[in-house]
């Protein structure tokens, strides 16, 4: 018997909001979050622009150890982890700790800090501090959440990157079915560093000015940071403490196009794959999906190949199902990203509101379906889907639902 | 019609990439010699650090089992690991073409994947800006490229994931491949992880003083439970299973090195670098992993020769198992293949091994055992011994912690 898995808790940071709720807002309202970068000296790069977080007053959260010792990944992290544990009323519920795991999904990690490190010992200028090293590890935002709030159940982390967040949240799934937890702390925590902008750079895969998915114009990505975490908890367990249940985790899928280091199969086979691999965990038929919450990157491959995916899935359907690229609006968070996104499908089901694609003008006739250009739009939601695909061909599909006490879903 | 015993998770293929040996005849001839496979560090200048030991992988010509067009794409990490899976391939026997791609999967721990390839690519931009910013090096620098490598050279369609939780990395890929083929979700999974050994990780490894300052020959470095343990010396290396539903291993008439009967996971919250401190999160996880503790004759330590760890795993040995603790073998590989975050892969391997032949190769480099530690720890010899089920136990710090429990095959009820 399969344990049902809810959504009870929600926390975000990201460059259009740091709360929840102003998150949502700026989704629904269209806000794009791209400015020029702060993080790092951008001024060698001609593309200068990514969604930064700024305005978060970090030292309102942290001591000043704590801002020396901690990457700026683990800080996001740890803002939005208490929001989502607040949020889910766990500072007030008594849970046994022992049955709370965490799994977070990891992009650049400690990078940032590294950077900072290495910049320093190799150019010889400046001693470098071992304090920036503490962050070496891709694990370390995952056990400085487990730490402060005193969790000891499972935990890990998924490296695999742009998909790390949506994978970690099935393997989160996973963790509760196995019964080693009751509840699990999932999704992810990324920031800017100069690595990842000037790798992506290199492959010219970054918009200059924003990021236009499935627009034609589109050229690239732009990158993003910040954090998104969601609280599952198995649905006894939120039932006896009288958790506010925000939607259903029906299902997921995993798996590769097995096809090229970079780029995406270009037919949407591996997409396709993903998704009818994720609708058949969750006992859906690809009638019942109602809204897509789309990996859409605006590189030129990755937004042909997941609207070919998409149709190869629902057929005729495909150009009724609303699908939102919100990377529009947040950039890419790579490890963070899925996490980040799982936050906005969720809210989508539980508000009945979709977001939009922004910075939408020029269709391509390759792209030709609804990707909500530029105007959310009002519908009730039951089920959504919220896709994450990976360099290398690592793919991922969330299926969230809204939560039906007796659990079964009428066919339409 | 699938039965519950069709759901039974079977190990059929080891791949083995060592500093202890390549493959598995070499790696365990030499396990059971004790044969470590530290020796003084030979890639890169150690001068400048404190310690100058390493478990280096020989010099290996990748080209025996990697064709030379995709050898090509492929970093030194990508390389050990594709090698890995093919290794573990071969050992089973298995035809990949008379399988479903879709039905099979991959799941790979490594702690930064390719640590040096990182570091090539910020060097060469510190050093040219922009423009000395290298796409073939990036590609390959995300942690996930080695899992996609061996995706891509074996046509592995189905659930592809890569973790990355310091010492506990490649265990959960087991814990989480166990579970996939439990749930039907695959036929096949190749289960397991490595990492390389490089200067910048090393070097992060010695600013963070947890390397062991051994400077000698052999052995010196690593003794996990001597009384004289001061901490770890880096390794590298990839170990894969192949694992298998029982239905689908049946029919194939594969080969059965034992079986992954359970997965117990916990965490302590003592610090992000400190382990378990007082040994309870490790007592949980062995306590979970398990449903009969009266069969577990053997543990796989994740001991390291840190102060830190090898007390807190004893503490929780001694918990779990009170009065039995007599009866029950000990011994940790990882003074012969030295820590890094993908060593559950080859300590899987060893176990694996250890279950088929029935004997447990010694705990290299401990001579003083440490009365602290109070167990019957396999020391100079290997031991000869009935091993019905034995525990794999994995420790990271910061504090995760991962025990599986795998059953011998002889032991099982015939089928």
């Amino acid at each position: 018997m399969r344990r049902r898995v809810v959504v009870t808790g929600l926390g975000v940071v990201s460059a259009i909001g740091t709360h929840v709720y102003q998150f949502w807002e700026s989704l629904i309202s269209g806000k794009d979050g791209t400015k020029e970068i702060t993080v790092f000296d951008a001024s060698p790069y001609s593309n200068k622009r990514a969604a930064e977080i700024s305005g978060l007053d970090l030292g309102s959260h942290f001591s000043k150890r704590e801002l020396r010792r901690l990457s700026r990944c683990d800080q996001f992290g740890l803002i939005a982890f208490r929001e989502a544990w607040k949020d889910g009323r766990l500072d007030r519920d008594p849970v046994e700790k022992e049955r709370v795991g965490v799994l977070l999904g990891a992009g650049s990690g400690g990078i940032l800090s590294m950077e900072r490190y290495f910049r320093d010992l190799y150019s010889g200028r400046k001693r470098a501090s071992p304090s920036l090293l503490v962050s070496y590890s891709l694990a370390t935002t995952t056990d400085l959440i487990a730490i402060e709030a005193g969790l000891k159940g499972p935990r890990n982390t998924t490296a695999t990157v742009c998909s790390s967040s949506s994978v970690s949240i099935g393997v989160a799934y996973e963790m509760i079915q196995m019964g080693l937890a009751e509840v699990m702390v999932t999704g992810g925590s990324d920031s800017l560093c100069e690595v990842s902008f000037s790798g992506f750079n290199s492959l010219k895969l970054i918009d200059p000015e924003s990021c236009k998915p499935f627009d034609k114009r589109r050229k690239g990505l732009i990158l993003g940071e910040g954090a998104g975490i969601l609280i599952l908890e198995e649905l006894g367990h939120a039932l006896r403490r009288g958790a506010p249940i925000r939607a259903e985790l029906l299902g997921y899928g995993i798996c590769a196009d097995a096809y090229h280091l970079t780029a995406p199969e270009p037919n949407g086979e591996g997409v396709e794959r993903v998704i009818r691999s994720a609708l058949a965990h969750a006992g859906l038929s690809p009638e019942e999906v109602d809204t897509i919450n789309a990996h859409g990157t605006a590189t030129p491959f990755n937004d042909i190949s997941e609207t070919r995916g998409i149709k190869r899935v629902f057929g005729e359907r495909a150009k009724e199902i609303p699908i939102s690229g919100i990377k529009s609006m947040i950039g890419h968070c790579l490890g963070s990203a899925g996490g980040i996104e799982a936050v906005a499908t969720v809210l989508t089901i539980e508000k009945g509101v979709i977001p939009p694609t922004i910075h939408y003008e020029v269709p391509d006739p390759l792209c030709d379906l609804n990707y909500v250009p530029n105007q959310s739009i009002k519908r009730e939601v039951r089920i959504a889907l919220s896709n994450s695909f990976a360099f290398g061909g690592n793919n991922a599909c969330l299926v969230f639902g809204k939560y039906i006490s007796n659990g079964k879903r009428s066919f339409r | 019609m699938i039965g519950k015993e069709d759901e039974r998770v079977l190990i059929t293929g080891l791949g083995i990439v060592s500093s202890v040996g390549i493959g598995r005849e070499e790696f365990w001839r030499n396990c059971l010699s004790g044969i470590s496979g530290i020796k003084p560090i030979q890639r890169f200048e150690t001068s400048p650090y404190r310690s100058q030991l390493g478990a280096e992988l020989p010099e290996i010509d990748f080209k025996q089992w990697i064709r030379p067009s995709n050898l090509r794409r492929m970093d030194r990490i990508g390389k050990i690991m594709v090698s890995a899976v093919k290794l573990a391939l071969e050992d089973s026997g298995m035809d990949l073409s008379r399988e479903d791609p879709n039905r099979i999967g991959i799941a790979i721990g490594t702690g930064l994947g390719s640590s040096n390839t990182v570091d090539l690519f910020f060097r060469s931009l510190l050093k040219e800006g922009p423009t000395g910013a290298q796409p073939l090096l990036f590609q390959t620098a995300v942690p996930n490229a080695i899992t996609s490598h061996c995706a891509i050279e074996f046509g592995i369609r189905g659930v592809n994931l890569t973790f990355s939780h310091k010492e506990v990395s490649s265990e959960m890929a087991i814990a989480f491949a166990y579970q996939q083929l439990k749930k039907g979700r695959v036929d096949i999974m190749f289960a397991g992880g490595g990492d390389e050994l490089s200067e910048p990780l090393y070097h992060v490894y010695s600013r963070l003083g947890v390397l062991s300052p051994g400077r000698g020959e052999g052995e010196e470095g690593m003794r996990p439970f001597d009384r004289k343990r001061n901490g770890i010396v880096l390794g590298e290396g990839g170990g894969i299973l192949v694992l298998e539903r029982l239905d689908h291993a049946k029919q194939r008439g594969a080969r059965i090195y034992g079986e992954i009967c359970g997965v117990g996971g916990s965490g302590s919250t003592d610090g992000v670098l400190r382990y378990d401190l007082k040994g309870e999160a490790i007592a949980r996880a062995m306590f979970l992993a398990t449903n009969d503790l009266e069969l577990v004759d053997y543990i796989s330590a994740a001991a390291n020769s840190t102060p830190e760890l090898d007390r807190a795993e004893s503490l929780a040995i001694q918990n779990v198992f009170g009065e039995r603790i007599k009866g029950i073998s000990i011994s940790s590989l990882k003074s012969m293949i030295g820590e890094f975050d993908g060593a559950g892969g080859l300590r899987a391997c060893a176990l694996a091994l250890t279950l088929f032949h029935q004997i447990i190769p010694p705990t290299v480099g401990t001579v003083d055992l440490d009365p602290l530690c109070g167990l019957n720890v396999i020391l100079e010899k290997p031991q000869k011994r009935e091993i019905r089920s034995a525990l794999l136990n994995g420790c990271s710090n910061g504090g995760s912690n991962l025990s599986l429990w795998f059953k011998s095959w002889s032991q099982s009820e015939v089928l």
